[in-house]
């Protein structure tokens, strides 16, 4: 911790990512209207003391939406990646600790993936299915885990030869027991890194597809949407565009820096 | 390489000065008529094919109606009068139409037009083989013939009242270039030969379309020389491009038609707006043959929690009228006697307690256990996914849950539309010149891909959809149609919304647009239209 509060980098994207978490995680309380109210006598007003970011087309609040945009925008990109760490990990381990024919189907199946560019990959699968937020995360989370299996697997054959592995083996230690205890905590650095850098891509991804129409459905606010719907009047109504755009960049910024803050951390002890 | 940076800049400040200088030009200066000249409009989608029957859409259709002809026109006041036909007449008992064709006509690649032409492309249309959806109106044709080179006649085997339109929306194709060719795949769909004002010159896939006058054109020469269709995919930036003066004209969105253009004068000194009834409505459809839309009292009950006023003002800001029967407001079809089904919760809930529902805990509305709950679904189309989001609201006012899906247009259709897996839809049909409404409403329509996907059966007005069909006289057959609009309207299968004015943007260097729009729309006379050489763009930079 104290070392993540010395590089200014990582400092600054904490600060980011606190700020906007802690918004999103008090949404609820902090609009200062309900987020789906419609008053079609307010369309389109710019930000002014009521509205502190205007209106939309049908009168809604757009602070009190990008407030709840982000829970989803958050919840969308946290998920996502726990899904695709946890099938990094676990495939990672068996390729590198095992080697043999499972490394091969394993690191096969990386490189098959890889070669499909990953953000077709998830259009083509969401339009197969009702477009929730529930079914995004799961199918980022399941396009997204390449990059952490081949992290593991790197890791674990550095770290396999290691004598304090013999050790174990010798001691008659399982092999589960081994990966748990002796080579995860040993990888965990790099694993954190991808972590966070994977939740900036995935609140990137969730905005894309609800840009895109495929994402969050309506009325349920998400800055993807609030984006699309702002798209239409973008030559008269700027902040439709503006705010979730940067609340996008913001977070998307924040989370990069804090995780090359980390790396840069992690590189210096090793 | 900073040399070449320099350049670039400075080449930018210039342009940018020069666009300014054009800027300050006043198109309100009347100009006389003079020929030459390009205009340069936007469409969304590429053509795909230039034979419009096989086409059939409305990108293909815009730019082969430039190019072929009809045997029959609308005119101004939406009556027909002759396009390649002289005059026509039809027989005391209504089942023949007798075609005088001009004569002396060219295509446009010299060859002689004559009834053979028109024989070909009906037997074509009607030809099983040929891909089209439209050929279910011509096979009501029993015999069609040459009685000699410039008289072609139709005979029915009943009365066909939408006759004439059906007429007046057949390309003629040209026999002599395509009788041993297959029309479904044919080298002419992309480059075609026609006889109408205009013809090919140069076709850039996915860039432009651009046409120049045709010198043999059936109706004499066009003032506009040129004609240049760019494809630009997204609305918006169709606006940029109006602003900037690329484009000359345009079909705009309320907020730009209410918000933007009074809010910014120096668009107006460039730009003017008309205003006229559209050509389609709004609908809120439910899928009749699912419960609980079997119940006329819900689908009153949802009629009624719905305010249309609210939508109109809000979704179009108050540019569009509510409708009771599915014609134009204000023509002669319209059914005036419909009392309005208007926004009261009370009469709501009323019918819902009518057909046993009771509130829940939730206050959902609910019927042996089971929640009145349902999903809207609607296509990729702001306003018809702000129309959802507003009945949603009130819906969920009033204790019934719905939720919203919106999705592609293709895999709307396959998907859902044709299977017949869906509950309510957001959706628009057109408003037709003709009040016949048989492929919408008539049982015998449920097929896939048919039009009454709603799947609504009503025999009284499947009967009068085929009376209506055969009755000639127009106030026998008004009697038909108010009778349909009522019956419709009485059981709402689908809830009209409303039918939103058609706003069209057209620079003010394009001169001869009529002040007062005609019945037949703003474009009517849009071969009169000219760009005085004063207010030409420079076509190099195109």
């Amino acid at each position: 911790m104290k070392k993540i509060i010395k590089n200014p980098m990582s400092l600054a994207g904490l600060i980011i990512i606190s700020i906007i978490g802690v918004l999103a995680i008090f949404a609820g309380y902090l609009s200062p209207f309900d987020p789906n109210y419609i008053n079609i006598n307010a369309i389109l007003l710019s930000p002014d003391g009521t509205h502190w970011m205007g209106t939309d087309a049908l009168g809604r609040d757009v602070f009190s939406r990008m407030l709840h945009g982000a829970q989803i925008s958050l919840l969308v990109g946290i998920v996502a990646v726990g899904i695709s760490t946890i099938i990094g990990i676990i495939l990672g381990s068996v390729a590198g600790y095992y080697r043999g024919i499972a490394d091969t189907i394993i690191m096969r199946l990386v490189d098959v993936m890889l070669s499909i560019p990953s953000f077709f990959l998830i259009l083509a699968v969401i339009a197969f299915l009702t477009p929730s937020i529930w079914n995004i995360m799961i199918v980022i989370g399941l396009t997204s885990w390449m990059g952490v299996t081949r992290l593991v697997r790197a890791e674990f054959l550095s770290l396999k030869e290691r004598d304090f592995v013999l050790a174990a083996q010798t001691l008659g230690a399982s092999d589960i027991r081994i990966i748990l205890t002796h080579l995860l905590p040993n990888s965990l650095g790099p694993i954190i890194v991808s972590t966070v850098l994977g939740v900036a891509s995935a609140v990137l991804v969730e905005s894309g597809l609800s840009f895109l129409g495929l994402g969050v459905q309506a009325p349920t606010a998400s800055w993807g949407n609030i984006l699309t719907d702002g798209k239409e009047y973008i030559q008269f109504a700027w902040w439709l565009s503006l705010f979730p755009g940067l609340a996008i960049l913001i977070t998307v910024l924040g989370y990069n820096l804090l995780g090359e803050g980390l790396r840069d951390n992690f590189d210096q002890n090793t | 390489m900073h040399k070449f940076l320099a350049l670039l800049i400075l080449s930018l400040v210039v342009g940018c000065n020069n666009s300014q200088n054009l800027d300050n030009t006043n198109y309100d200066e009347p100009a006389l008529p003079e020929s030459g000249g390009a205009l340069t409009n936007a469409m969304i989608g590429e053509p795909n094919n230039l034979i419009a029957m096989i086409a059939g859409d409305s990108a293909s259709s815009a730019i082969a109606g430039q190019i072929f002809n009809s045997l029959l026109k609308y005119d101004e006041n939406l009556g027909f009068e002759g396009d390649l036909a002289d005059s026509w007449t039809i027989s005391d008992d209504y089942k023949k139409i007798t075609f005088n064709l001009k004569q002396d006509i060219k295509w446009a690649d010299d060859e002689p037009f004559t009834c053979e032409d028109v024989l070909f492309t009906w037997k074509k249309v009607t030809d099983p083989d040929t891909r089209t959806p439209y050929g279910s109106d011509y096979q009501l044709v029993s015999s069609a013939s040459c009685a000699n080179n410039h008289i072609f006649i139709a005979e029915y085997d009943e009365p066909y009242a939408p006759a004439l339109e059906t007429w007046a929306s057949l390309h003629i194709l040209p026999e002599h270039l395509l009788k041993d060719e297959n029309v479904n795949d044919t080298y002419f769909s992309l480059n075609p030969i026609g006889s109408n004002y205009y013809a090919l010159d140069e076709w850039t896939t996915g860039q432009q379309v651009k046409l120049k006058t045709n010198p043999n054109s059936v109706h004499g020469r066009p003032l506009l020389e040129k004609k240049i269709t760019r494809i630009i995919p997204d609305l918006s930036s169709q606006f940029m491009e109006l602003i900037a003066g690329n484009i000359d004209l345009m079909n705009i969105n309320p907020i730009q038609y209410s918000r933007v253009f009074p809010s910014r004068s120096e668009l107006n000194d460039k730009v003017n707006l008309y205003k006229e009834m559209g050509n389609g409505y709004t609908y809120f459809g439910f899928n009749l043959k699912k419960k609980p839309f079997d119940d006329l009292n819900i689908r009153k009950a949802i009629s009624y929690a719905i305010n249309k006023e609210e939508i109109i003002n809000g979704v179009l800001l108050g540019l569009g009228e509510e409708i009771t029967s599915p014609y134009k407001p204000g023509t002669y079809w319209e059914n005036k006697t419909i009392n309005k089904i208007s926004f009261d919760v009370s009469k709501s809930r009323e019918l819902l307690e009518k057909s046993g529902y009771e509130l829940n805990a939730n206050n959902i509305y609910e019927k042996d256990g089971k929640p009145l709950a349902f999903e809207i679904l609607t296509n990729q189309n702001k306003q018809r996914e702000m129309t959802a989001v507003l009945i949603q609201r009130r819906l969920q006012d009033i204790g019934i849950d719905v939720s919203i899906r919106v999705i592609e247009w293709a895999s709307f259709v396959n998907r859902f539309i044709k299977t017949g897996e869906f509950e309510a839809v957001v959706l628009g049909w057109s408003l037709s010149l003709d009040p016949d409404q048989y492929s919408i409403w008539h049982s015998s329509q449920q097929g896939p891909g048919q039009f009454n996907f709603i799947g609504y059966n009503n025999p009284r007005v499947d009967k009068l959809l085929e009376d209506g069909r055969k009755e000639l006289n127009n106030e026998k057959r008004k009697q038909i149609y108010d009778e349909f609009s009522k019956i419709i309207y009485d059981e709402q299968p689908i809830i009209y919304l409303y039918a939103g004015y058609g706003l069209t943007a057209i620079h003010k260097k394009i001169k001869g647009v009529k002040k007062i729009t005609p019945p037949a729309g703003v474009f009517h006379n849009e071969y009169e239209w000219y760009i005085p050489k004063k207010f030409r763009r420079n076509e190099m930079s195109l």
